[in-house]
């Protein structure tokens, strides 16, 4: 069955824009989370590690080529009086450079297969977090969640293949020279892996705090940034109420936060370098040192300058590629992989499309005592609500704002749960049913998307038929946008309709759907008047059972019965008993008369703005 | 969107350069290290080459060559830390201080000035721009030693054997030209990418849009893989740009190495000639690698580009002009009386206010009425100086307003606004924002005030309730703007169309609320619909930025021009359908954008005039002289206006 989403307590989301769940702020944990993740991509694509590592056997070779060559072309031909063999030598370590700038070549692509899924995959999370938190949320943090689509993703994508081009190129490099040095004498390596192995392992030791002062930096980068974003839209605010002076000094606090977080920052970058040096500058110095004793041992001039090449043309350099990247971008990334860790949920799509059996005479939807509230501090929105929608019933529910109509409608359509009290349709609680086929909820803000008009209209019910939908068109007044459009399989762009059309595309989708209980919720606020009498006397004429939650008084006209509502006080009759006894209804409708004098009547009243014809709406016949 | 301020010509390095000037010691220092590690860097090769041949030919260690060398490595490397130390502090400390001015300045000037680019545009500017900006003299800095090393490594070259550096400068041009490859078909990729990628985000910020829908329609699932799926060419897209870096890292594996293996072949040959040592064999293969190190120059040389356009987006808010100010105070216990004598504004070759003369009695209200263009909103920006005429003189209580210290003025003139946005943390902070802090039952009052009381209490937490947490219409956000007015209630109010978003029984109690301050503020209300002008002492009627009459509503209605002004401002009016109901009016929170007027345009009613049915003549435009709005209704109400309505939130 279908759940509800929690709507009662929405989730907090703090201004970094982590999700919601509470996350240990460690570097540990970071790299916890990170890595219990990171594991099972990496395994799942370890084929695609695997082609990477054989490609850079490749590079292997050549690295191993470089200082070995260099040896042998000194000591057998240079030195040797014989230059042509030293640069035939020298040709094999040229020759040796084309296979390896094929395997770079492959290596890219072997990189593509372990980061564009990344990557996607990234852009799935984020997308389906976006959703489960905007499904919650009461406010939805658009900006933030497009940043993390495309600006973290990004950063993630960018940081993660330097992290696998360096560490590859490292170990392969690391690899061959190793080898070489061995080759050229054993001795070497007693000489160059002692420094090494420290210098890496004092370098290790700084990762953690430096991703720790990483993490400090993002953060207070990024409430920087939220601290501008928001003085920057609320300049004339901030202008009309004085609070210019306040607003600066919280700028100035948090850029000297920043500034802080970088020194420190800058302090573990010259701490690296040292630790850098010792893996990278001093074995060559140690290998001047040691070169006596080698040479002793048989170690000749040639040998001692592969070594040196060794040492400086290819392990320095891919060393300090390796720990520039891990100490920037690797604690960068760490700090956004960790954003993205955590999976989440979306709502099960529906799986039925029509209602479940009942009696044709049980009540469509009926509210027992139900009582709604924002918050278990907050007064209640609806307080022990009883209402009862007939088969085919037309019910408006007018009131001021804040009166609780929109929750009302929410509550009735299921999408939340009441907080006391119990909502039923068709003679069964609402867990019994698919939401979806038992009831539709229009609400005032349609979603109209970049696609084609048909699957715009068929939104609700992609089975549809042709004739069907077209009847629906009709029904609704939008033929004349279909053919300014373009016909049904035109593309939409909902920045180019008005606010207006796109609530009609929605009540037409509204018109398609088989269920019973149709709630429009101030889904016609943005059409004319006379655009919004066509559309409810249509939906009404569709069958089944119709709640405009009203925009206009109007739509109170045309509904056979009214639900006055303000705040937890609630009245229900048809239009002429309320005018006899309600209040409110009266003070709603008839005896407000702002203006002393209307329009002159001359005015051509009758044009309907968005051009529709007047008076198309044939009657559909019920689908109930 | 577009932050179209004409291009500013200034020369590349004007005010935020200029005014990074302020790291001149540290950054000196940056530069002196810099190019001290790189003259060690250069110098080193040179010192192992002579240590090794010491080595090979006396097979004991050369003491004085090889301290030399430590002495050398030791240097380049503490240098180095010192370089990122000092470089670090120093762009920390000027990015700070840019962002700084740059808001400082912002927030000084009029809030027009600033408003100039757009928010998104402004945020970019102060965060991501002023970033660039500050980090370009630690790069240029270093940049020296970008410049040094492989200037070096070809002097190195010549200094040991002429041939060497030779073979380098021929293999030279083959690698410039790779890189250019390199950069302009990364570009043609990355454009496609982008697209792809903004695809996705479009379609997300449609959804997150349309998320209502989404809920009740369980459409989540469907919708993720609407969203989606432009990965796949996404990740197209992405294969080819790794598919270009690989074939360019390809090209340069081969050359570089190449071109290395050339120098030494070439050194080789004339080590076999006896030319040079096996010494300075090793130092050439290090300087033929130290002068193929231009790439790291192009990167830096990249930075300064990007961080001077950079610049140059900050100099125009870096120049932006202060509000000028003096301290004078208002005398106690005014009663807020406003004038205007001669107020002309200018804004791009127009004169969007010309010649307005009012004054507006202490404690009493004025509506601003006028279709749109006609500068209402000017003139109550200018009433409340958050702009300044650029001819005329505003007084309040006979102090010209730029006479007023800022404190005292914003703790006597309050604003509120359409389309508020809102400050501080949670509800209960954004209305007490403001230069003064009122206290807690000053901000409930005022929410009461403003018929906000009733949604606040509902909301999760009251009034503590985190703004990012609570969900607020248009309606809302206009009655929490109208709170944080009320909260810091001076001598003077002004309500910029700020009930726009309200339903009619809301606003009723609004403008009651606002009544009941007769006496003790002066209250200006910009008003397109008639129910504001219909509750207020005084319209001031504006027309293409003049005074076309002031007086009382109810007698300049009878000018048929007069109720033009507010057809047109509620467009269509019109009765629809429905001649069941007596009087139909809307009654929900609309988002308060442009899109309301359809809605609006029913409050026209037909119901009768009261009083003049014949059309009062109005002097029209009474010209440059001084207008007096009266306070004859003393109570600020209206005179034909039903006072029966109990509001749905006060029984």
């Amino acid at each position: 069955m279908t759940p509800t989403p929690p709507t009662t307590s929405p989730p907090r989301l703090d201004p970094l824009g982590k999700p919601p769940e509470q996350k240990s702020t460690t570097e540990g944990g970071a790299l916890r989370r990170v890595t219990r993740e990171g594991v099972p991509f990496l395994r799942a694509r370890s084929r695609a590690v695997l082609r990477l590592a054989g490609w850079s056997l490749l590079e292997f070779a050549q690295t191993f080529l470089t200082g070995y060559a260099v040896a042998q072309a000194i000591d057998r031909g240079f030195l040797s009086g014989s230059p042509t063999t030293g640069l035939l030598w020298l040709a094999v370590a040229a020759i040796a450079t084309f296979p390896a700038a094929l395997a770079t070549r492959r290596v890219f692509g072997g990189l593509a297969d372990l980061v564009e899924p990344l990557r996607d995959g990234l852009v799935r999370r984020s997308v389906s977090r976006a959703l489960a938190q905007a499904l919650t949320a009461p406010t939805p943090a658009t900006t933030r969640s497009v940043s993390q689509v495309t600006h973290q993703s990004e950063i993630a994508r960018d940081g993660w293949a330097g992290l696998v081009l360096s560490l590859r190129a490292f170990v392969f490099t690391a690899a061959g020279a190793l080898a070489g040095l061995a080759a050229l004498s054993p001795r070497l390596l007693l000489v160059v892996l002692p420094p090494l192995l420290l210098g890496l392992g004092l370098f290790l030791a700084t990762l953690i705090p430096m991703a720790a002062r990483q993490r400090a930096y993002l953060g207070a980068d990024e409430a920087f940034a939220a601290h501008a974003g928001h003085t920057a839209s609320a300049l004339r605010d901030i202008a009309a109420t004085g609070a210019g002076q306040r607003t600066l000094a919280g700028a100035r606090d948090l850029a000297s936060e920043q500034a802080g977080a970088a020194r420190s920052l800058a302090r573990w970058a010259a701490v690296r370098i040292i630790a850098l040096a010792v893996c990278s500058r001093l074995p060559p110095l140690l290998l001047l040192l040691a070169a006596p004793w080698l040479m002793r041992h048989g170690l000749t001039s040639g040998a001692l300058v592969g070594a040196f090449t060794y040492l400086t043309q290819a392990l320095a350099p891919a060393l300090h590629a390796l720990l520039s990247v891990l100490g920037t971008a690797g604690g960068r990334l760490v700090v956004v992989l960790d954003r993205f860790t955590g999976r989440v949920q979306l709502p099960p799509a529906p799986t039925a499309d029509s209602p479940p059996p009942h009696s044709p005479l049980a009540a469509v939807a009926e509210l027992r005592a139900v009582s709604f509230a924002y918050g278990p501090a907050a007064r209640p929105v609806l307080d022990r609500l009883d209402l009862t929608l007939r088969p085919g019933e037309h019910l408006a529910v007018v009131g001021p704002s804040g009166s609780g109509k929109s929750t009302l409608a929410a509550v009735l359509a299921a999408v939340m749960p009441p907080t006391e009290g119990e909502v039923r349709w068709l003679g069964r609680p609402t867990g019994d049913a698919e939401h979806t086929a038992v009831r539709t909820l229009l609400p005032q803000q349609a979603h109209v998307f970049t696609g084609t008009l048909r699957e715009n209209v068929c939104y609700l019910r992609p089975d549809a038929d042709e004739q069907e939908i077209l009847a629906s068109v009709a029904a609704m007044g939008v033929q004349p946008l279909m053919e300014r459009l373009g016909g049904l399989d035109a593309p939409v762009d909902p920045q180019r309709l008005s606010l207006g059309e796109r609530q009609l595309i929605a009540l037409c989708r509204a018109h398609l759907t088989t269920a019973p209980l149709l709630i429009l919720d101030e889904a016609t606020s943005h059409l004319d008047p006379a655009a919004e009498a066509q559309a409810e006397n249509a939906l009404a004429a569709r069958g089944g059972t119709l709640v405009v939650i009203a925009h206009r008084l109007s739509s109170a006209a045309r509904a056979q019965r009214v639900l006055v509502m303000d705040g937890t006080h609630t009245a229900c009759g048809t239009p002429a008993e309320l005018l006899a006894h309600s209040e409110l209804y009266r003070d709603l409708t008839g005896h407000w008369s702002p203006a002393p004098a209307g329009p002159p009547s001359t005015e051509s009243s009758t044009e309907a703005p968005t051009g529709l014809p007047v008076g198309t709406a044939p009657a559909k016949t019920p689908r109930t | 969107m577009t932050g179209s301020r004409p291009a500013v010509t200034s020369p590349p390095s004007a005010t935020s350069v200029r005014f990074l000037g302020a790291g001149r010691i540290p950054l000196a220092a940056v530069a002196i290290c810099s190019a001290g590690a790189a003259l060690a860097a250069v110098a080193l090769p040179a010192a192992i080459g002579t240590t090794v041949d010491q080595l090979v030919t006396q097979g004991r260690i050369p003491w004085p060559a090889l301290l030399l060398c430590a002495a050398l490595t030791a240097l380049e490397v503490l240098l180095d830390a010192v370089v990122a130390l000092l470089g670090g502090t120093t762009t920390a400390m000027l990015t700070a201080r840019l962002r700084t001015a740059v808001l400082d300045r912002v927030i000084r000037a009029e809030p027009r000035h600033g408003q100039v680019v757009s928010p998104g545009d402004l945020t970019t500017r102060l965060t991501a721009n002023a970033a660039d900006a500050a980090a370009v003299p630690v790069t240029a800095a270093t940049a020296v030693a970008g410049v040094l090393l492989p200037l070096g490594g070809i002097v190195g070259l010549f200094l040991i054997d002429p041939w060497t550096g030779l073979a380098l400068l021929v293999g030279a041009p083959a690698f410039v030209l790779l890189l250019r490859t390199l950069v302009r078909r990364t570009a043609d990729a990355a454009a496609d990418y982008q697209r792809e990628q903004a695809l996705v985000a479009t379609r997300l910020t449609e959804t997150l849009d349309g998320i209502a829908t989404v809920r009740a329609a369980h459409s989540a699932t469907r919708e993720r893989a609407r969203i989606t799926e432009p990965l796949t060419a996404l990740a197209a897209h992405g294969r080819r740009t790794w598919q270009i870096h690989g074939s360019a890292a390809g090209t340069s594996a081969v050359l570089l190495p190449l071109l290395s293996v050339l120098v030494l072949a070439v050194a080789g040959v004339r080590l076999a000639a006896g030319a040079i040592s096996v010494g300075d064999l090793l130092a050439v293969s290090r300087y033929a690698v130290l002068a193929v190190g231009l790439g790291s120059l192009t990167g830096a040389l990249g930075a300064i580009a990007r961080g001077r356009s950079a610049a140059r987006r900050l100099d125009p808010l870096l120049t932006l002009p202060s509000i000028p100010h003096r301290s004078r105070t208002l005398p106690p216990d005014g009663p807020g009386t406003l004038e205007l004598r001669d107020i002309d504004v200018t804004r791009e070759g127009e004169q969007p206010l010309r010649k307005v003369n009012l004054t507006v009695p202490g404690g009493t209200s004025l509506a601003v009425v006028g279709r749109s263009g006609s500068g209402k909103s000017l003139l109550a920006a200018v009433a409340g100086r958050l702009t300044d005429p650029d001819g005329g003189t505003v007084l309040l209580d006979g102090v010209p307003l730029d006479g007023v210290d800022p404190v005292v003025l914003r703790h006597e003139v309050g604003y509120a606004f359409a389309r508020p946005a809102l400050l501080g943390r949670t509800v209960e902070d954004t209305i007490a924002a403001g230069a003064v802090r009122p206290t807690g039952a000053e901000v409930r009052a005022a929410a009461r005030a403003a018929s906000a009381d009733g949604f606040i209490t509902l909301l999760p937490q009251g009034y503590r309730t985190p703004l990012d947490q609570a969900p607020l219409s248009g309606g809302e956000r206009q009655r929490l703007g109208l709170a944080r007015a009320f909260a810091h209630a001076g001598r003077l109010l002004i309500l910029d169309d700020a009930t726009s978003s309200l339903d009619t029984i809301t606003e009723r109690q609004v403008q009651r609320a606002l009544a009941q301050r007769a006496g003790m503020s002066t209250r200006i209300v910009v008003a397109h619909r008639v129910s504001s002008a219909v509750e207020v002492d005084r319209v001031v009627w504006l027309e293409n930025g003049e005074v076309r009459a002031v007086g009382r509503h109810s007698d300049l209605w009878a000018d048929p021009d007069y109720r033009q002004v507010f057809h047109a401002a509620g467009t269509t009016a019109h009765s629809g359908t429905s001649n069941a109901v007596p009087n139909e009016s809307t009654h929900s929170d609309g988002d308060g954008d442009g899109d309301t007027a359809q809605g609006r345009g029913t409050e026209l009613r037909r119901a009768p005039l009261p009083g003049a049915t014949e059309p009062t003549p109005i002097p029209a435009n009474s010209g440059p002289g001084t207008v007096v709005a009266g306070r004859d209704n003393g109570e600020g109400r209206p005179l034909h206006h039903q006072e029966r309505q109990p509001g749905p939130e006060t029984p």
